[in-house]
């Protein structure tokens, strides 16, 4: 399981491998986790810096012409910035992180993670977001209860993905100041390998014990579509109504409930590479799954199945994305 | 953000700008100010109707047009006016660029700077509900863009919430701002030169004279000085305040002398009937200082002339504060030098050959120079002269036309006919300009000098008893002098003189009065003596500077400690005596911790208290109401009323916890 860590969104460098570390040392990221003095950080945003600048001009001005209500302005500013920064700290103080999980998807889709977030302060915290490199959740938490932050997180591989570092942050109430926590969960998450695009028709008869492919019988109780009629279809599986309709003869046809099992062994998929492979599988136990068969799938040594239920659907995406 | 700004957030930005910019528009060339309020009112129509921003040429082409404007409204001229004019101007260009949320945030944080710009211009009282109001509108600005970044179309809870957040916003950067405003260490001295361009044309006396020309000083009630004496005022008749001295007289204009300017006063020796007092000189944005006859020393950084006239080094731009000491018991040049003489002789020859005829003419008839001076006092007194501000501006020979055909007018008329009188007649003759008089405001203990006191009086030389005073005005109408400018502008305007409003006025220039000593007039000296109150007597800058982060560290925690600690009390009774419980149970070492479940806690802590059943039914109870289907009033209360009761105890020593 590689430790994929998420950038977070600035340059690395030996500095930020520092800080990394120093982060680490100073402070828990697991969750669950209550964010309190020592997770929470806090800096001037770019309007935070801009309007630092802006107080300096004032402050400069008005004490070279001794304007005491040039200054008073200035400080009045200057006492909004500070409170700014303690309500954005007081925004995250106290913010319990649960616990963050994702319903597994298939590589390259987005990874939907929730992060539950609770409070027990009889205050709401809105502007919270959740941050991963670029991407954010954007979140409003009522006073005295929980919500949840879902960030689409982008999958590449299959296999457990870490989520990486996130970060919690709040620019309340001005947007003057932005504090932060780092949370990293130690959970992973699971990404199930992608379905092939072009995928060979399911193995019908690949049973190891036969061999050789059965002869797929037409004929069944269950009826299936109409076609166009062949020399040789009975006279009673004609379908007079729509060929009434169609102006054409068409002929009832049946088949029989495809209730037999379908084998699907890795080894023998055919495929490149063990990763096409393991794609084209993947996509043959979907469509099983679509179809209402059931299926089972060897790994190595290991046989899933057969079934055909979604707990085995899950279990064989989960043996085909750890494999 | 692709999409546009919501209306609310642009319109609090919008109103942020305006009412910062309002005295500026007021101050402004009409057309500019219509400019910017229509910039501002095609932005908030932008935002209505969802136009587009217009194309980058045309922002340019606008913008350029617009500072043209400005440059030939102004004359080319660059001063503060023409900056800040500038300022207002360049936001409101903005306006058209104005589709992102930074560009939302700039202007609305520009508008503190052009709410600080105003006070270069006035910083009366009024102006502290300026400030408060410009502050708060655009903290609610700020607050409005950030509900936009957050990704909501309008703030939760709407303009009132918004309204009130700011609002809380502002009463709580109060005590940081007073503490940052009396702790920051001042500047002594101006890092850069400070402005002397005089753009601004506020009324106040002008540094000649010209009868005829400046009536509408009367009509301007505005404070120019207070002057606090001890206990009592000097008498009336001494309240002469110095200002500028005129001694060339071209014939129409009396103007300041270049010499007397620049030479440095005879010392006036102290004796013990000196006036003590202190002046609080509003800004006139002229050097001048004004103080009673004669100054015995200069105020720091300004000299007295040879005539007596106070020169500060600095235009007087600020709210300014000074101690003087004046000998009332002078006599200003027993000797008159040649060229002096001169000087106060000097007159064009070819005008008012009426004047000089009666000049010559009295010459003849009096020896002593004294006589008469007392004759065309009382030929003034005697002959129907009036006194009046409704004047008409007086022609080529304008002493003539006053004395002989006109005979009505105010100080202006009396002061220059009688002196160039003297001077035709011999004696040296010089104008003095100032105030003379005041409100004593009896509860303030100070002396309120308005521009409407402005009076002009002669000054002429004796031989013996050097430069006397002369007013000819006090001649023709003697209750100027005694009741002030008032009691001849009288029946001006019925509203504006009724009793009560002038009352009201007096009682608001004392809030003025401590407006200006304890918020205009706080400088580095006021700050020294504060902490000498304090039981500091010597601070340094870096110690002041010490003082100022102590202080600060001190509000600010305790801001941090109300913000963070600050719990809103539960709506609820039952959550309020839930809550109470649990704080209860926690400084017994009880406490719930935060992730169990209150059905843990108990299960946690029955083996360890008595009446745990109480607790098990306690919590049940909670539950059931505060999580179940609703419950009726006699449960809640049940349940407060028990949960109140329960003070349970443990059974096992404290030591033996095992957590």
């Amino acid at each position: 399981m590689a430790h994929v860590k998420a950038d977070p969104g600035r340059g690395r460098g030996a500095l930020v491998a520092l800080l990394d570390r120093w982060l680490k040392r100073r402070t828990r990221l697991d969750l669950p986790i209550t964010l309190g003095y020592r997770q929470i950080f806090i800096l001037p945003t770019r309007f935070g810096w801009m309007l630092g600048l802006l107080m300096g001009a004032m402050l400069v001005g008005s004490l070279n012409f001794n304007n005491n209500l040039g200054l008073l302005t200035t400080f009045i500013v200057a006492a909004v910035a500070v409170n700014s920064m303690l309500l954005a700290y007081r925004n995250l103080h106290g913010l319990s992180i649960r616990r963050g999980n994702a319903a597994p998807v298939h590589a390259g889709r987005p990874l939907c993670y929730r992060l539950s977030l609770t409070q027990k302060d009889n205050r709401p915290r809105p502007d919270l977001v959740v941050r991963a490199g670029p991407r954010l959740a954007r979140l409003d938490l009522p006073a005295a209860s929980a919500g949840e932050a879902r960030l689409n997180l982008p999958t590449h591989h299959r296999g457990w993905q870490a989520v990486g570092r996130l970060r919690v942050e709040t620019t309340h109430p001005l947007g003057l100041f932005r504090a932060w926590s780092w949370i990293e969960p130690s959970a992973p998450c699971l990404v199930w390998p992608q379905p092939a695009e072009q995928v060979p028709p399911l193995p019908e008869h690949g049973t190891p014990r036969q061999g050789s492919q059965a002869r797929q019988r037409d004929e069944g109780e269950e009826f299936h579509s109409l076609r166009q009629w062949r020399e040789g279809d009975p006279l009673h599986r004609i379908a007079w109504k729509a060929t009434q309709r169609h102006q054409t003869l068409l002929s009832r046809e049946f088949r029989e409930e495809r209730s037999r099992e379908i084998f699907l062994d890795l080894q023998r998929t055919p495929g490149r590479d063990l990763e096409e492979r393991i794609r084209i599988v993947t996509a043959w136990i979907l469509r099983a799954h679509a179809e209402g068969r059931s299926w089972s799938l060897k790994l190595g040594t290991k046989t899933l199945g057969p079934a055909g239920d979604p707990p085995h659907l899950r279990e064989c995406l989960r043996a085909l994305a750890e494999w | 953000m692709g999409d546009r700004l919501p209306l609310t957030a642009v319109a609090w930005t919008l109103g942020a700008f305006l009412v910062a910019a309002i005295p500026h528009l007021l101050a402004m060339p009409q057309v500019l100010a219509g400019v910017v309020v229509a910039a501002c009112i095609w932005r908030l129509l932008a935002s209505r109707y969802d136009w587009r921003a217009p194309p980058g040429w045309l922002r340019v082409t606008l913008t350029l047009v617009v500072i043209a404007l400005l440059l030939v409204s102004y004359g080319g001229e660059w001063g503060r006016r023409s900056a800040t004019g500038l300022l207002c101007l360049m936001l409101a260009a903005k306006m058209m660029e104005l589709w992102r949320i930074r560009d939302l945030r700039l202007v609305a944080s520009v508008s503190f700077f052009l709410v600080a710009t105003q006070f270069l211009f006035n910083e009366r009282l009024v102006y502290l509900g300026y400030l408060l109001a410009g502050a708060l509108v655009a903290i609610c600005a700020l607050y409005s863009i950030q509900a936009v970044e957050s990704g909501h179309r309008r703030a939760p809870g709407g303009s009132r919430s918004i309204l009130r957040n700011g609002a809380v916003m502002l009463l709580a950067a109060v005590p940081v701002a007073l503490v940052l405003f009396v702790t920051f260490p001042r500047l002594a001295q101006p890092l850069w030169g400070l402005p002397d361009e005089v753009m601004d044309g506020r009324t106040g006396l002008s540094d000649s004279m010209s009868p005829g020309a400046i009536a509408n000083l009367f009509a301007d009630d505005s404070p120019a000085f207070r002057a606090e004496f001890g206990d009592r005022p000097p008498p009336r008749e001494q309240l002469y305040w110095r200002g500028p001295v005129l001694w060339r007289f071209d014939g129409d204009t009396w103007e300041q002398a270049f010499l007397p300017t620049r030479v440095p006063a005879r010392p006036v020796p102290p004796s013990r009937d000196d006036y003590r007092y202190s002046v609080q000189l509003e800004p006139h944005e002229r050097h001048w200082l004004f103080a009673l006859d004669y100054p015995v020393s200069a105020p720091e950084n300004a000299r007295i002339s040879l005539d007596f006239q106070i020169t500060s080094r600095h235009p007087v731009t600020t709210l300014k504060r000074y101690e003087v000491r004046s000998n009332p018991e002078f006599t200003d040049m027993p000797e008159l030098s040649d060229p002096l003489r001169r000087l106060a002789l000097d007159l064009p020859g070819d005008r008012n050959p009426r004047t000089r005829a009666m000049a010559r003419e009295l010459r003849a008839r009096f020896d002593d120079d004294r006589e008469l001076v007392a004759y065309v006092l009382r030929w003034l007194s005697e002959e129907p002269f009036f006194y009046s501000l409704e004047t008409s501006p007086l022609a080529r020979h304008g002493a003539d036309e006053f004395l002989f055909d006109l005979r009505t007018g105010y100080c202006e008329y009396y002061a220059s006919a009688f002196a160039v009188m003297m001077r035709f007649a011999d004696i040296p003759a010089r104008i003095v300009t100032g105030y003379l008089g005041g409100y004593w405001q009896e509860n303030g203990g100070y002396m309120l000098v308005r521009n409407s006191d402005a009076h002009a009086w002669v000054e002429v030389w004796l031989d013996g008893s050097g430069w006397t005073r002369v007013d000819p005005t006090a001649a023709v109408s003697p209750e100027r002098v005694e009741s002030g400018s008032q009691s001849v502008s009288g029946a001006r305007d019925g509203l504006f003189e009724s009793e009560w409003l002038r009352d009201l006025r007096n009682r608001y220039d004392r809030l003025q009065y401590l407006w200006n000593n304890w918020v205009l007039g706080f400088d580095s000296d006021r700050q020294r003596r504060l902490m000498q109150w304090f039981g500091l007597p010597e601070v340094s800058r870096t110690g002041m500077a010490l003082i100022m982060i102590a202080a600060l560290a001190l509000v600010v925690s305790a801001l941090a400690w109300a913000w963070l600690g600050y719990r809103p009390r539960a709506a609820d009774p039952v959550q309020r005596a839930w809550q109470r419980l649990l704080v209860r149970m926690a400084r017994r070492g009880l406490g719930k911790r935060a992730q169990e479940s209150p059905r843990d806690w108990v299960e946690r802590l029955a083996p360890r208290i008595d009446h745990a059943g109480e607790l098990q039914a306690l919590v049940d109870d909670y539950c059931r109401i505060h999580y179940g289907p609703g419950t009726n009033r006699s449960q809640q209360q049940q349940f407060i009323e028990r949960s109140r009761r329960f003070r349970p105890r443990r059974t096992e020593p404290r030591g033996a916890t095992v957590v």
